[in-house]
Order: structure tokens, then C-alpha cells, then sequence
């Protein structure tokens, strides 16, 4: 049982580090500002921490298959000196981990978008995403979900039609965004609370109803994407997405073109 | 006989019911609990398996239910959560088996307070009842999950199962809070007031002391989530509005409630909550640093160091409600402060750890299976906990929050490692409860089998929630990226399948053994600590002399050293 | 010399305490369900723990509730500051509304609730006099003919329960329901948690007060008075912190 188990830790050992480091399915590619950033955190994060995993495995491998046959086991009740080295050196690491973790928050949080970055308001419906741009007068008309929401009538976010700002407003299916370029989200809720998750991103937020939180993301390669909700917000949850479209800045500013002169 | 000056209690004279039923007997107690926990571990798992089978074949007819629709993984995926962290996790190491074993180990007479012991229990099997009839309800169990968040949870119209489901979820943890209260109550005063003479605080045994430290969170934790309850409850039938915010539009229709925040659900949950998965898990750290010790026959490496480490757990554990929260819409600076606290809860555990490891360096180890499963243990432990740092920092958080990362962590340090301290626990104390002992070699294999199975079933969830698979998708059709992860589900539900049926042997080797095992000596594990002693104590309140892991004392005659051995103090 | 109640020693077997061959011990020895209840009652000391005991469970129960209504507090506070966002001027609307407390009432009930204090105070330290004279067999093991301090405590109790009644139905008629506003929502959450637990005490001391019909054991019935007593007065303090909450922060 001593042998077994010793290799079986071994093997539980090695075999959560191959899983780890062969990872046939990972990170999908980061195609986002901070996506840099956050990878090497996590790399650093997965070595501390699978480094600990191994020691602690194979520490308890080893001492298992030191276990005496013979004579008494040890009378040994512990040792104030190896339990203080061992808990600052846990904490000095776990500290220093935490602060570099810290640190990475505040630059991802504590920043304000470029002054034009693009808005868009991001609002999530039992299943389904809209989203909202300025249009041309970049001002945002004002919505009343309850008096002028109508999704079968081509209004889904009850944008006022007496507030003349809003009549430019395009809603968008999919999310279409700039390349290059800092990118306000306003994210707002109808019903429940939903989540916007875009993996390649590395991006999350919450959307919560009766709050606009604003957040903003960089991507920095075009192409196509995928939203996935990631707040349980009810039987349509597994299939609540949306297509995320990274284009050019000129493209980009094509499509909001054509959209306008569709709307017309 | 002489009659002793303290008891004068027992069962002869009593009817049938008074006796087994309706006993206010804490052993009896105990043993109902573990029943009750065993039926809930069932249904979970059941539970667990059947959301497996949609997820990855959401077309397969299953026998009895026909094919499966998201609402009833979503129900599923409720029930299954809140019974496994309810009337498993929380009940079964600590009303279960705590009300069986904290007075025995304690040297006390009985519970303190037992006919609240006893309102205790049949409060909670009530709650249970309640809870499983919300399968049954029309358009079936709440798919809200065990967090309930509003206002999924507040307005019934916002998906099958937020009606009637939803309340009787209400109704049913209400009534565990306030079972498991009378409980906490009948736990802290025993452990206040009935140790037996000589019994000092630091010659109490760990399981006492994760009992007694988890009873303290319980009456703190539970009387909140009991306030958050009667606001849903408020919200959803009395029009008061304190999770819903204005403007809503549910399925079509303006909800007429306004002014009221999400996020203040969030926090009250969480406040419980976060506290909630170390009501779990300490008792269940008590009995593994006990068996190691008893196992080992070293006495525990670091006594002082444990007891000020479930202290620390127990403190700190309400300061870290937060991390559940850096996406929700929590003002990030929030962040800041709940990041911190949540690494520096990993300090104590790492002690912990450390101290186990030490407990078993040099020991004489029998391997027998309550020692296999705490070594499994302390490898689950160890494994998922060092994901616990990571998933605390909240940038890294806010990529793998909601993912199957999380649900692979929080499975693998509180489910898994739970569980298989609550193997460990009955497999050791079976022959005091039932007289007789468990078979080892289907014990071992249960162990071989369970140890694979829960490697084989969380480990590669990590990867799906770093390839970015949200939680609770009951199907994996929906986003494209989510489906390339197919392979990877099929192979963990198999591997879940087995892990399940595999506890077939546990069935069988508990019930088995409970009328044909061999019977038990009076310590059959050579244990020093009081529940073992020999003629038992009901006549004679022993005197306790020294601390409880006295293993391999040189010079001693036995390799242990009983509780209340007469003899020169030795701690 | 005290008198010796009805009862009654069991004669019993010897008993293995578990673990013995074969024995299930959950059916034998050890753990009986008994908290004292069928100790002998002259015993001093063992009285003594119980009441310990009690005490320690009615200090738990305490801290508990005074946690629910600091949380809730905490939420009171919390949900003024906010309302509904208006997006447009990016600010909390107030939708807290306002409340004319009937102050008569109130003031009223709370007199009635204080005064219960104190005459349950004075209950409390007759029965324990006479409890030590009944020690000392001075006095007989029962309750004594005295003036009803305790019956005029559960008087009182419900005279300020009935009054709360009144506050309510002044609400009623005023057309400010639990679903109003966020104000009388909280108004009425917090007076009727108070109330159900209140409840709560006045059942422990009708159970007191009702043990010479009830055939409860002298001890016992102190024994109820002095656990009842914390929290009867712990009671009066939440209600004036209560009032206090209300009348300051409205």
C-alpha cells in the first residue's frame, strides 16, 4: 500500500503537470491590449503555484513511503522554528504574489479610456445582446425599456421616438469593433443579470439591471469573436451569444456608414 | 449497582419512538443525520450525473425522464448544489457526525441542550423534504442555482421553476438555517460547558475544535442568510423592493418593483456564503489531523499551530465574501481589499498543510482506509487549494470567474477533499457507532476507485474554464468555442459515471458490515482519545490527564497514552 | 429539610459505553437526552451548570439576533443612500418616501415594554430568594404565594405587542403597506422581526408564569425566569435602538 500509493501521488503529480503544460485546450490567442499582460500573470501565476502542487505531492509521497515498519514512530510534536520559517516564507511568497496580482487590477481598472474612445451600450435580454451605437451625433437617446420596448418592431431597448438624439441610434446583433482603438462599454440589463465574457479578450464584466457600469477594452487583431453570457440568467444561458467583429478603423468606419444609411 | 451521583438518564422505560425515533439521544442523533446526509449524497450524485448526460448528449432519452430540457438541467444543477453544500457538506461533518462524537470526545455526559439537538435534526429533514419537493413542483426546481441571485431569483416569471420551485427553495433553506442553529447553539455550550474534568481547552481533540469554531461561524452566518431570505421572500410576495431595481421588462412585461440592487443580494449571500464553505470544511481539516495523527501514531505536529490556524480560518473567513464579486459591478477598489484578505486566508491552510505533512513524517503508518482517504485528503486539499491564490487575484479572476476553473476548484477543496474526509470519518468510527468494522479491501478499493475518479473528473476541468467554458451551460451547442471543448465533456462525464457507480462498494460495505461485519473491540483503532474508552463513561465522568495525541510516547507501555490514563501528566 | 419530589432512580444493568464486541452502542450506556432535567433537584451544583448552560445558550441566541438587526440596520442605511439610477443625470433618485410615526403610540408601548423590564427584574429576584430559602429548607419547594410580578410581565408583554397591533393598523389606514415605499417597508420589517421574537420570550415566560398548572419543577420554572430575563431585557434594549433607528434616521 506504501508503494501504491507513493507512485499513485507520483503519477497524480506528473500527470496534472503534463495536463497543464501539453493543455490541449487553453487560452484561446489574446487579441486585446491587456491579454499580454494578464498571460504572463497567469504564467507566472500556473509555475508558483504547479510548482507547489509537485512539492507538496511528491513531499507527501515521500513521507509516505519513509513510514517506519519497525520500532515506534517518531515523538515528535511539531517545532515552533520550521512552523515560523515556513509560514513567512508562505506568506512572503503569497504576498509577493498577490501585490504583482494588484498591481495588474489597477492598471487594468484603474485607467480612463482615451477621451474618443468609441461607445457603445451593451445590453443583455433574456437571450440575447444588443448593441447600441451613438450614430453620428455621438450622443446616446434615452431608453425606457418598459414604455417603448418592442423587439418584434425593431426596437428591443425602448429608445424614446420623442427624443430626437436617439434617432440615429443604431442596434446592432453583433458587436462590431475598431481595431487599435480604446472601446467604452456601457454595459446595461433589462431583466436578470448577465455577463459579457469575450475569451479572446480576457475580458468579463457583469451586466447588472438598474446599473451602467462602464468598462473598456483595446483589441489589437481583427477577426471574428464570440461573446458567451457567463451569469446564469436562466434557461437560454447555454446559448446566449453573440458575434464579437474586430475591423480596421477604416472598415470600421465603413460599416457605421452603411448602418446609418440603412437606418435612412 | 451504585448509582453515580450525575446520571440518572436512560432508555429503558421509553417507548419505540422516544427511543429511535423522536430520541433526544445524541448518538441517536448523529446516526439520524448520517442517514439523512447519506439520502442527500445519493440524490446529489444522482443529480450530478443525469446534468452530466445532457450536457454532452442533451438529445438522449434518459429512462423514467424522457429527454431532458434546459430547465430541468438548470433545476438539477440547483438542487444538486444546494444539497451537496447543505445537507452534505455542512451537515454531515458537523451535525452528524459532531453530534455523535463532540460529547464523547469532550468527555460530557450528553449534548447540551438536547431536545433543541433534537428539533435540530427533524427541522432539517423537514428543510430537506421541502427542498426535494421543489423537484416535483409545476415547471419544476428554481434554475437560479444554489447563489440565488436576484433577480433571477425575485420575479417568477423569469424562467420555469422561479414560481413555486423557488419559494419552496426559500422555505427549505430557511428551515436548515434555523435546524442547524439550534444545533450550533447545543455545540458551543457543550464545548463552553460540559468537558469532562481535566479537559482543558488545549487538550481538546481538533475535531472539537473545528466543531466548536464552525458552530460559531454557523450562528453567525445563518442568522444573516435567515435575513436574506425573509427580504426575498419579501420581495417576491409582499412588492417590497430590495434586490429589484427599477425599469425591468421580464419576459415582455414591466416589473413593478423599483429601486432596489442586485448587488445587495450579492453581499448578503456572499457575507453567508464565504463563511459557508469553511463551515464545510474545518470539521472535516479537525478529522483529518486526527486520523493522521491516530494513523501515523505520532501525536499532531503542531498542535497549537492548528488550533490558531482554525481560529485564523474562522476570523478571516468573513472578510472575504468579496472575491465572489470583482466582475459583479463591485467598485474595484473593492478588489483591492478582498484580494488581499482572501491570500492571506491561504497562510492558515498552508500551515495546515504543513503540519500534516509533519504529522506524518516519521510516522509508523497504518494504512488502513480511513488513513487511505485522509491521505487522499490531504492530496485534494493541496490540489485544489493552490488554484484558491490564483482564482483570488481579481484580474485573473475576472477571465476564469464563472468558469469551469472555479467549479474545478471549489470541487476539488470542498466537495472532493470534503468527502473524503467524510469517508475517512466513517470508515473510522463506524465500529463506535455500529459495533463492527467496515471490510478494508473493498474499503481500499472504494479508495482506488474514488482517488482516480475525482482526479479524473476535476483536473481536466481546468482546462475547459481556461479555454473560457462558462458554468452551468446545459448544453454545448449554444457558442461555438464552447463546442470544440465536446471530447473533453464526454471523457469527465464518463469518468463521473464510474466515480458514482463505484460508490457502490461504500453502499455495500456499509450496510454489509452494518449486520454481518466483524465485530468491534472497544478500541479498535488504538485510539487515545475518550470516545474509545473502553467500558465507556456514562457511570463515571472520567478525568482527563493528558493531551489527546499521545502516540508512540517512548517509554510508555502501549504506543499510545488514553486521555484519562492515570498516570504522570505528559501534556 | 427539602422536599423530595416524584423522582424516581431507574434500576438499570451495567452498561458498556460502545465499542464493545458486538454491542451497538447507540442502544446502550451513555447519552440519554438529559440535561439535568432528571438530576436531582436539591442538587446544588448540578442546578448550577444547567443554569450555566442556559445562560451560554441564551448569550448564542443574543449575539444572533442582535447580528440579524445590525445586518439589517446596515441595509437600512445602505438602501437610503440609493434608489432607482436615473442614466440620464447619473444619480440615485430617492424613492425613500416618508413616514409620520404615530409618536403617542409608540411612546407608549415602549413605556409599557421598559416597565416589563423592570417588573420581570423584580420576578426574577424573588424567585431566586426564594429558591436559596428553599436550599436552606426554609421555605417549601414551589412557587410562594407572592405579588404576581411575572403575570404582570406577560400583561405587559402583550399590551405592547397589542400596541404594535394598533401602530400597524395606524399604517394600514394611512395606506402605507409593507410594499409602499422603502420606508415603511423597513418601518414595518423592523418592528415585526422585533415582534416575532418578542413572542418568542413572552411563550418562555407564559411557560413560567403557567408551571403550578403545568406541573413543572420549581427549578426548572426559576431556571426559565433567569434565561428568560436576559433575554427579555436584551429585548427591550433592540426595541429602544429600534426607535431610536426610527425616529433619527428617517
Amino acid at each position: 500500500m506504501r508503494v501504491a500509493l507513493t507512485i499513485a501521488l507520483l503519477f497524480i503529480a506528473l500527470g496534472c503537470a503534463w495536463l497543464f503544460v501539453a493543455h490541449p485546450w487553453w487560452f484561446p490567442a489574446g487579441v486585446s491590449a491587456q491579454a499580454a499582460a494578464l498571460d504572463h500573470e497567469f504564467k507566472v501565476a500556473f509555475l508558483l503555484l504547479g510548482s507547489l502542487f509537485i512539492a507538496g505531492q511528491i513531499a507527501l509521497a515521500f513521507f509516505l513511503l519513509r513510514s517506519r515498519r519497525n520500532g515506534n514512530a517518531l515523538y515528535h510534536r511539531g517545532d515552533w522554528r520550521f512552523e515560523i520559517a515556513w509560514t513567512l516564507a508562505i506568506a512572503a511568497l503569497f504576498f509577493w504574489f498577490n501585490v504583482s496580482g494588484e498591481k495588474l487590477w489597477s492598471r487594468m481598472m484603474l485607467h480612463q479610456p482615451d477621451a474618443d474612445a468609441v461607445q457603445i451600450e451593451v445590453t443583455g435580454a433574456q437571450f440575447q445582446w444588443y448593441f447600441r451605437y451613438s450614430g453620428a451625433d455621438g450622443v446616446f437617446g434615452r431608453t425606457d425599456a418598459q414604455k417603448f420596448a418592442r423587439p418584434e418592431e425593431g426596437n428591443p431597448l425602448g429608445i424614446d421616438p420623442a427624443d430626437p438624439v436617439g434617432h440615429d441610434d443604431i442596434v446592432s446583433a453583433a458587436l462590431v469593433l475598431p481595431e487599435d482603438s480604446d472601446v467604452e462599454l456601457i454595459l446595461r440589463a433589462q431583466d436578470v443579470i448577465h455577463s459579457v465574457f469575450i475569451p479572446a479578450m480576457r475580458f468579463k464584466q457583469d451586466a447588472v439591471p438598474g446599473m451602467s457600469i462602464h468598462a473598456h477594452v483595446r483589441p489589437i487583431a481583427t477577426g471574428n469573436y464570440e461573446i458567451a453570457c457567463a451569469e446564469l440568467c436562466g434557461t437560454g444561458h447555454y446559448r446566449m451569444r453573440a458575434p464579437v467583429r474586430v475591423l480596421s478603423q477604416e472598415q470600421f468606419a465603413a460599416w457605421l456608414n452603411a448602418q446609418e444609411k440603412a437606418k435612412e | 449497582m451504585s448509582l453515580s451521583s450525575s446520571s440518572t438518564s436512560t432508555h429503558a422505560g421509553k417507548s419505540f419512538l422516544r427511543r429511535y425515533l423522536f430520541s433526544t439521544d445524541h448518538k441517536i442523533i448523529g446516526v439520524q443525520y448520517f442517514f439523512l446526509s447519506l439520502a442527500a449524497a445519493l440524490t446529489g450524485a444522482l443529480l450530478s450525473l443525469l446534468m452530466r448526460i445532457h450536457l454532452v448528449w442533451p438529445k438522449a432519452a434518459l429512462p423514467f425522464l424522457g429527454p431532458m430540457k434546459p430547465e430541468d438541467y438548470l433545476g438539477f444543477l440547483t438542487i444538486h448544489g444546494t444539497v451537496m453544500v447543505f445537507f452534505v457538506l455542512s451537515t454531515l461533518p458537523q451535525s452528524g457526525l459532531g453530534t455523535y462524537f463532540l460529547p464523547l470526545q469532550l468527555g460530557a455526559r450528553e449534548m447540551a441542550f438536547p431536545a433543541l439537538n433534537m428539533a435540530g435534526f427533524w427541522t432539517t429533514l423537514v428543510s430537506f423534504l421541502v427542498l426535494m419537493a421543489a423537484l416535483l413542483a409545476p415547471g419544476g426546481a428554481s434554475i437560479a442555482g444554489w447563489t440565488q441571485y436576484a433577480p433571477l431569483s425575485a420575479i417568477a416569471t423569469a424562467g420555469p421553476g422561479q414560481g413555486l420551485g423557488t419559494d419552496l427553495w426559500l422555505v427549505s433553506i430557511g428551515l436548515f438555517c434555523l435546524g442547524t442553529m439550534m444545533s450550533a447553539i447545543g455545540f458551543i455550550a457543550t464545548t463552553v460547558n460540559r468537558r469532562a474534568p481535566g479537559m482543558r481547552w488545549m487538550r481538546m481533540p481538533l475535531p472539537c475544535w473545528a466543531w466548536f469554531v464552525t458552530a460559531i461561524l454557523i450562528l453567525l452566518a445563518f442568522s444573516l442568510l435567515l435575513l436574506a431570505l425573509v427580504l426575498l421572500l419579501l420581495d417576491r410576495h409582499a412588492g417590497t423592493s430590495f434586490f429589484v431595481p427599477a425599469g425591468l421588462v421580464v419576459s415582455g412585461k414591466a416589473v413593478e418593483h423599483s429601486g432596489g440592487s442586485p448587488l445587495l443580494w450579492q453581499h448578503l449571500f456572499w457575507f453567508f456564503g464565504h463563511p459557508e464553505v469553511y463551515i464545510a470544511i474545518l470539521p472535516a481539516m479537525g478529522i483529518t489531523s486526527h486520523l493522521l495523527s491516530v494513523f501515523s501514531r505520532k501525536p499532531v505536529f503542531g498542535y497549537k499551530a492548528m488550533v490558531a490556524a482554525i481560529l485564523a480560518i474562522g476570523v478571516l473567513g468573513f472578510m472575504v465574501w468579496g472575491h465572489h464579486m470583482f466582475v459583479s459591478g463591485m467598485n474595484p477598489y473593492g478588489g483591492f481589499a478582498f484580494s488581499s484578505l482572501t491570500t492571506a486566508i491561504a497562510v492558515p491552510s498552508a500551515i495546515k498543510v504543513f503540519n500534516w505533512l509533519g504529522t506524518i513524517y516519521g510516522g509508523r503508518i497504518r494504512f488502513s482506509t480511513p488513513m487511505l482517504f485522509s491521505i487522499g485528503f490531504v492530496s485534494l486539499f493541496i490540489t485544489g487549494g493552490l488554484t484558491g491564490p490564483l482564482l483570488a487575484q481579481p484580474a485573473l479572476d475576472a477571465y476564469l470567474h464563472d468558469t469551469y476553473f472555479v467549479v474545478a476548484h471549489f470541487h476539488l477543496i470542498m466537495g472532493m477533499a470534503g468527502l473524503f474526509a467524510i469517508f475517512a470519518a466513517t470508515y473510522f468510527w463506524f465500529p463506535k457507532m455500529f459495533g463492527r468494522m467496515m471490510n478494508e479491501r473493498l474499503g481500499a478499493l472504494h479508495f482506488w476507485i474514488t482517488l482516480a475518479g475525482a482526479y479524473a473528473i476535476f483536473m481536466p476541468m481546468h482546462l475547459l474554464g481556461a479555454a473560457g467554458h462558462p458554468r452551468r451551460y446545459s448544453e454545448l451547442t449554444g457558442v461555438q468555442y464552447v463546442a470544440t471543448t465536446a471530447p473533453l465533456q464526454v471523457f469527465i462525464t464518463v469518468a463521473a459515471v464510474v466515480t458514482v457507480g463505484g460508490q457502490a462498494v461504500f453502499l455495500l460495505n456499509l450496510f454489509w458490515s452494518m449486520y454481518k461485519g466483524p465485530k468491534a473491540g472497544a478500541n479498535p483503532w488504538d485510539c487515545s482519545t475518550l470516545e474509545w474508552k473502553d467500558a465507556g463513561f456514562d457511570d463515571r465522568t472520567p478525568t482527563v490527564e493528558h493531551g489527546p495525541y499521545e502516540y508512540s510516547v517512548p517509554g510508555a507501555e502501549k504506543d499510545f497514552v488514553a486521555q484519562d490514563a492515570p498516570g504522570n501528566r505528559i501534556t | 429539610m427539602p422536599i423530595t419530589g416524584e423522582h424516581v432512580d431507574v434500576e438499570r444493568k451495567p452498561k458498556l459505553g460502545g465499542g464493545g464486541p458486538g454491542k451497538i452502542p447507540h442502544r446502550r450506556g451513555f447519552g440519554g437526552g438529559d440535561d439535568g432535567d432528571r438530576d436531582r433537584f436539591h442538587d446544588f451544583h448540578s442546578r448550577k451548570a444547567r443554569l450555566h448552560r442556559l445562560r451560554v445558550g441564551m448569550a448564542l441566541c443574543i449575539v444572533s439576533v442582535a447580528g440579524v438587526f445590525a445586518c439589517l440596520t446596515l441595509v437600512f442605511l445602505l438602501r437610503r443612500q440609493i434608489g432607482p439610477w436615473d442614466p440620464a443625470r447619473k444619480t440615485w433618485v430617492s424613492d425613500w418616501g416618508r413616514l409620520t410615526l404615530p409618536y403617542l403610540m409608540l411612546w407608549v408601548n415602549s413605556a409599557a415594554l421598559l416597565l416589563s423590564s423592570g417588573t420581570l427584574e423584580l420576578a426574577r429576584r424573588r424567585m431566586q430568594r426564594q429558591m436559596e430559602f428553599a436550599d436552606l429548607g426554609i421555605l417549601p419547594f414551589r412557587t410562594q404565594r407572592d405579588f404576581p410580578w411575572l403575570g404582570l410581565t406577560v400583561l405587559l408583554g402583550f399590551g405592547f405587542l397589542g400596541g404594535q397591533l394598533m401602530v400597524w393598523n395606524h399604517f394600514r389606514l394611512q395606506g402605507a403597506f409593507v410594499h409602499t415605499h422603502p420606508s415603511s417597508s423597513f418601518f414595518l420589517i423592523f418592528t415585526g422581526l422585533h415582534a416575532i421574537h418578542l413572542l418568542g420570550g413572552l411563550l418562555a415566560l407564559i411557560y413560567a408564569a403557567g408551571g403550578n398548572w403545568m406541573q413543572i419543577r420549581f427549578d426548572s420554572q426559576v431556571l426559565a425566569v433567569e434565561v428568560t430575563a436576559w433575554y427579555w431585557h436584551f429585548m427591550a434594549v433592540l426595541w429602544v435602538a429600534i426607535f431610536a433607528l426610527l425616529y433619527f434616521v428617517r
